[in-house]
């Protein structure tokens, strides 16, 4: 009995079994889903808010670097578009290899590739003439580069920028095949510099239309990358006049990506770009709560966006959405800065004091707790220095919430205190605070003085929508801020030592080097700055030497030694939150990766369902 | 006489408010002839306005208590349905207020605001109704009627404005036309002009006319009957002739003396001391006693009944006729100057 | 009558010239920093900010600035008339900006205005010829909770319940309804019905109030002696007199909302002019603000003189030389 039951079962098993095999080897794919196809959405909040209209030459927002070495535009050397520390690994791109620098450090020679093209309607192969021009667009000072800073390392770069040479010396290019950077020192950190979108090959045919016209080459960037802006086939280059901004990008609201067909997969490696999405959508907003609502439909994909803490709640508390919640690490760091020049922070004491007191956990707490970031240890986030300097903790206090006794101890030390380590002296209060009206600040600040009330220092904080230009505004001479952050251009510790903490790098307007470290007497007057302004310490030589070296481990150790003697010796910050990029995805999307260079989604590698 | 056209009895009008009831018409009786014009005079607050109200039916009939009769083509119309009452108003009754700038709708042409009373109970075209129209504007004396159909009331001077209120109220010749102060926002000399005008109005139409006034002049002018109103009862009714040569009631007496005259050399006004009384707290007895110079024993317990003195009129006051008719003399001999 | 009209076309032009001065000289006073930093990038060298303030013609004295612009204003520029110029922030010109977005927030105004006027009217009117009773009472609690309720608390919830949870409506979004009239009336029946919520309590607590002072009115009761029904009282003669205020407060009502229908317009992701005017005054898009700024002034000027000139058709008493 039990058998005849059985072998009918066994037989009908066996068929469907036998018929599946056969169908899926018919259509000759293996057996998981085809990863290729779809659109990829992403909602973006409020507005594209570019600094110069999407255009390469003087782009500096972090969302069009991604947008660009994804998808769009290929420089000759890239990345991988992966996290951690992978995804700070230099590959070539358009270049053959990744040179050496050869010329005691000084000279960096690439080969372009056979086979690599523009997108439409251009077409035509990418030559050397095309790198060229593109450094040279962004030495002429009329073209508003905004991080020009990075390459008058290049030989005859400032000479051309003040119109004093008809070209750069620096850059050669022998055949269409063949570019020379020859350098004024070597640099270790060229090759990063070279990884921005800013010196990637650019048309000149189609760019010099807008000479002298900082932004406008925004609504017709031509692609070099495997997706091209939609309706760039349709872009009449006949002349300047004829041109009209390419349909597939609106200026305001819309992005639309599709295939560039000139791409050729052959002259990339998946491991750097796997382009599946047929398509990419980036879709302004107005209304956050709408862009989540979307992604938990599957309307949109990905997000450009900060979510509320009731977003936040909702995928990290509920197991099911707890998959779709990525958080890396954003490679920057949020403190409290310090001025050097301002009593009572002129005394290292007081500034080791704060530093001690403060309730790191709390303010960690204030920007949204475990999932926004971990407390800072020092002043570099540790992915930066390949954790060199894991576990350096100089002010570490239990669970992070400040130590009060530490901290007054420290204070006794100082010029201002009494011998209970609490600031007696005038100078301790109402020091002006500068802080922000977004609701973190308003989180933040309580924290701040209630810290620095037990060492009897008080605050007369000012707020001020929008704190970056007051703070940056050297001849203001504030005090103390809680608004700042910093974030890396690319994966070397320099762009945090040189723009943060180069007395060189202080500026009147714009400045980022908000403690005035490495003040000279003779800055002085002409930065309007009023106060302690002699005896100012410095990094700058080691900042030097450091520069100097390739990359690699002695470069990463020598920037460590720097941040350990800032973040212990000099004390201009407190640190005290290394951020995360979190990332809500919608169900959709079938692959998710993190481009740690560019610090959101690896649009390059992504995958949806169709 | 001729044919009776409205009767009225026992009309009371009654409103409840948070303060108390207020009685604004208590108990009132007159009847009203084809041409005849019956002048209802009291001060304010006596009750005459709301009587005639109540009569057209404009009273709010949630917020009011009307009681009585008033019959009226054979029925009582104090106690017809609002529909009912609808349709009688502005076609067999009509009624014309005193301030004739307010009383239009300061938005649409004159012309057009009578039409729409034509065009409210007759079905005809809009044509007709405003030849017609034309034609009553004429007939009340309206110079250029043509042109004047199609102004508005704030190009009207105010005699005008009167004019085409009338005109508006006999679209449909109405039995009974109500007139509530219809001189006293005019100058003195339309006055005169506006009265004769409903006199002539009246005997071309055969109408019967209220004509409600604080004016004894006006009165006196045009009233064929005289109702006299006192917090909201009748104290003295009877023909013009009766209450102006032999007035009965103390409370006439008081408004024929402040009545100021050619011939009479007063050095001062005569007033009545004191003021009408509020009608939610209307004092006990006869309602005039307070005032009265006359009150006595019966007077501020027993409200005294509507009755004719022999060879008289019908007054409310308990004082004997023979009283009633020696004041009256006295106080008509008074006026005409016999005494200086 | 025409020559007024040229008097106060004349006078609108003034004011709007007026209202610009008054935008440049604000965004010039305001503490918030050189507008120049915006647009130069992360550690800017004194010569290249120098560079952006020529190139966005921040380096003259306001009133200077002011002057140029009303010169290509006036004249039209490269990009039509009249001269708006290139937003510091897009590079698009302003003009296309504006006229993109402009149909958006009209049509939003538009359809809202169509329903806050019947409902709130209508509501006004039952309320006030039913009043004391349970309608009045209820109607009334509909004016209290259509004024306290936050805008953006009602868009929200209207999302929520309707959009997301029931799904007979569409989402945010504009769909522009040359392209897909099905499209356009799904998106836009929240925003209207939001919008005009707001508006229709105000315009039924309005109409109500203005509708029982007229019911008060002598000529009313004229019009009842003539023995017209409550009905043709109420909409021939009370409704007539009480139209004034209700015109005059919807045309200034419209007016505002070209430039001021922020919430609403975030809250459905209209992308009309409300959005544009907050964003580009948070980047500092001088030209874009004049834009917009100038728009609005027009409208509030325009429909001012429309609602005046209305008053003059509805009230024959006022008259104009």
């Amino acid at each position: 009995m039990k058998r005849r039951v059985g072998l009918p079962i066994v037989a009908l098993v066996a068929i469907v079994a036998l018929a599946s095999v056969l169908v899926s080897a018919a259509s000759g794919r293996p057996e998981t889903k085809s990863a290729k196809g779809g659109t990829y959405t992403v909602g973006w909040e409020s507005s594209f808010g570019w600094t110069d209209s999407f255009d390469p030459t003087g782009e500096y927002l972090a969302n069009a670097f991604a947008i660009n070495t994804n998808l769009l535009l290929r420089g000759l050397i890239g990345y991988n578009h992966v996290g951690g520390p992978a995804g700070a690994k230099i590959v070539p791109d358009l270049a053959t290899k990744v040179p050496k620098p050869t010329n005691g450090g000084k000279r960096y020679t690439f080969t372009l590739k056979n086979g690599v093209r523009w997108g439409p309607p251009v077409n035509r192969a990418i030559t050397s003439a095309d790198v060229k021009y593109a450094v040279e667009r962004l030495a002429r000072p009329k073209n508003g580069a905004q991080y020009g800073f990075y390459y008058p390392v290049i030989k005859g770069f400032d000479k051309y920028a003040a119109g004093k040479a008809k070209s750069i010396s620096g850059v050669k290019t022998p055949n269409p095949k063949t570019v020379i950077f020859d350098l004024t020192k070597p640099t270790g950190d060229f090759l990063m510099r070279l990884g921005m979108p800013a010196v990637f090959p650019m048309p000149q045919e189609v760019a010099k239309c807008f000479e002298g016209k900082p932004g406008a080459y925004g609504r017709y960037v031509i692609a070099s990358g495997p997706y091209m802006i939609e309706g760039s086939d349709d872009l009449d280059i006949s002349s300047c006049g004829a041109m009209k901004p390419i349909s597939g990008y609106d200026g305001q609201t819309r992005l639309n990506l599709v295939r560039n067909p000139n791409y050729r997969a052959s002259t990339d490696s998946a491991k750097a770009r796997e382009s599946n999405p047929d398509r990419f959508e980036f879709i302004v907003n107005a209304n956050i709560d709408d862009i989540y609502n979307k992604i938990g439909r599957g309307e949109y994909d990905d997000s450009y966006a900060t979510a509320s803490p009731k977003v936040f709640r909702e995928y990290t508390l509920n197991a099911s959405k707890r998959k779709y919640l990525h958080s890396n690490s954003a490679d920057g760091t949020y403190y409290i800065t310090m001025n050097l020049t301002q009593p009572p922070f002129d005394d290292v004491h007081v500034r080791k004091a704060m530093n001690w007191v403060l309730d790191r956990e709390a303010m960690r707490r204030a920007w949204g707790g475990a999932v926004s970031g971990v407390v800072a240890e020092h002043i570099i986030p540790n992915s930066m220095l390949a954790n060199r300097l894991a576990g350096f903790h100089p002010f570490k206090t239990p669970g992070n919430r400040g130590n009060a006794a530490k901290a007054r101890a420290e204070m006794r030390k100082s010029k201002y205190a009494n011998s209970g380590g609490v600031c007696t002296a005038k100078e301790c209060k109402n020091v002006l605070l500068v802080t922000d009206v977004r609701a973190v600040d308003k989180l933040t600040l309580p924290i701040v003085q209630a810290g620095a009330a037990k060492l009897g220092i008080t605050f007369a904080a000012r707020s001020v929508n929008g704190a970056y230009p007051v703070i940056q505004t050297t001849s203001k001479n504030v005090p103390i801020s809680n608004r700042a952050r910093w974030f890396k251009d690319f994966a070397d510790a320099s762009t945090f030592i040189g723009p943060l903490f180069d007395g060189r790098s202080i500026i009147p307007s714009g400045n980022t080097n908000y403690s005035l470290v490495g003040l000279k007497p003779g800055q002085v007057d002409a930065l309007g700055v009023k106060g302690t302004t002699k005896g100012i310490p410095s990094i700058n030589a080691m900042n030097d030497k450091c520069q100097k070296l390739a990359l690699g481990a002695r470069r990463t150790s020598c920037f460590a030694g720097i941040d350990k003697v800032l973040t212990q010796k000099i004390v201009p910050w407190i640190p005290y939150m290394w951020a995360n990029t979190v990332t809500i995805i919608s169900p959709n999307v079938t692959k998710w990766n993190f481009d740690q260079n560019a610090g959101f989604t690896a649009l390059a590698h992504v995958a949806v369902k169709s | 006489m001729s044919e009776v056209v409205l009767d009225v009895r026992g009309l009371t009008v009654v409103f409840p408010t948070h303060a108390g009831e207020v009685r604004a018409v208590s108990d009132l009786r007159y009847t009203l002839h084809r041409g005849e014009t019956l002048g209802i005079v009291g001060e304010s607050g006596s009750g005459k306005s709301v009587s005639s109200l109540a009569l057209m039916g404009l009273h709010n009939r949630e917020r009011t208590r009307i009681s009585g009769e008033a019959t009226f083509g054979g029925r009582n119309i104090l106690a017809l349905s609002s529909k009912e009452m609808q349709d009688l108003r502005g076609k067999d009754i009509a009624m014309i207020f005193q301030d004739p700038f307010a009383c239009l709708h300061p938005m649409h042409r004159v012309g057009d605001q009578i039409v729409e009373a034509i065009l409210t109970h007759a079905d005809i075209s809009k044509k007709r109704a405003e030849q017609q129209a034309v034609e009553l504007l004429r007939e009340v004396g309206i110079p250029k009627a043509g042109d004047r159909f199609k102004d508005f009331p704030h190009q009207f001077s105010g005699g005008m404005r009167q004019r085409a209120m009338i005109a508006m109220a006999l679209v449909h010749s109405p039995s009974v036309l109500i007139a509530d102060e219809p001189t006293t926002a005019l100058d003195v000399t339309v006055q005169a002009q506006i009265l004769e005008l409903i006199e002539r109005v009246k005997r071309d139409f055969n109408i019967g006319v209220i004509l409600i006034t604080h004016d004894l002049g006006v009165i006196a002018e045009t009233a064929d009957t005289v109702l006299v109103m006192y917090a909201g009862r009748e104290m003295e009714y009877g023909t013009a002739r009766e209450i102006f040569t032999a007035p009965q009631h103390p409370y006439t007496w008081g408004l024929l003396r402040s009545m100021p005259t050619i011939e009479a050399r007063l050095k001062e006004l005569v007033a009545i001391e004191g003021t009408p009384p509020s009608l939610v707290a209307v004092p006990s007895g006869c309602p005039f006693h307070p005032r009265c110079a006359y009150a006595f024993a019966p007077c501020p317990t027993e409200l005294p009944e509507l009755r004719a003195i022999p060879g008289g009129h019908l007054d409310r006051c308990h004082l004997s006729p023979e009283i009633k008719r020696e004041m009256g003399e006295a106080n008509v001999a008074e006026r005409l100057g016999a005494v200086r | 009558m025409p020559l007024y009209i040229a008097r106060r076309l004349l006078w609108a032009g003034v004011v709007v010239l007026i209202v610009l001065l008054l935008t440049y000289a604000v965004f010039y006073l305001l503490p918030a920093g050189d507008p120049a930093l915006r647009f130069a990038g992360k550690q800017p060298t004194p010569e290249s900010l120098a560079l952006v303030r020529e190139r966005l013609g921040l380096d003259q004295p306001w009133y200077e600035q002011y002057g140029k612009f009303v010169k290509s204003f006036v004249a039209g520029d490269e990009f039509g008339w009249p001269g708006l110029g290139i937003s510091y922030n897009t590079q698009i010109p302003v003009i296309d900006q504006v006229t993109e977005r402009a149909p958006r927030t009209l049509l939003l105004i538009l359809g809202a205005a169509i329903i806050w006027l019947v409902l709130g009217v209508a509501i006004g009117v039952l309320s006030a010829i039913r009043r004391r009773t349970l309608a009045d009472r209820a109607a009334m609690g509909f004016v209290l909770i259509g004024i306290s309720t936050p805008v953006f608390w009602l868009g929200l919830m209207a999302l929520f319940i309707f959009w997301n949870k029931l799904g007979w409506t569409g989402g945010t979004g504009y769909i522009p309804i040359t392209e897909d009239p099905g499209g356009f009336f799904s998106h836009m029946i929240l925003p209207w019905t939001v919008l005009a919520l707001l508006f229709a309590a105000i315009y039924a607590r309005m109409t109500r109030n203005t509708l029982l002072e007229t019911l008060g009115e002598d000529y009313i009761r004229t019009a009842r002696a003539k023995g017209l029904s409550e009905r043709k009282v109420i909409t021939h003669h009370a409704l007539r007199a009480s139209l004034a205020p209700i015109v005059t407060m919807f045309g200034m009502d419209i007016a505002l909302l070209v430039g001021g229908a922020i919430i609403t317009e975030s809250v459905f992701n209209i992308q009309g002019l409300g959005w544009l005017a907050i964003d580009s005054t948070f980047n500092q898009d001088l030209p874009t603000v004049i834009g917009v700024v100038l728009l609005g002034a027009v409208a509030v000027v325009i429909m001012n003189l429309i609602v005046d000139i209305a008053y003059a058709f509805i009230d024959p008493r006022v008259r104009y030389e």
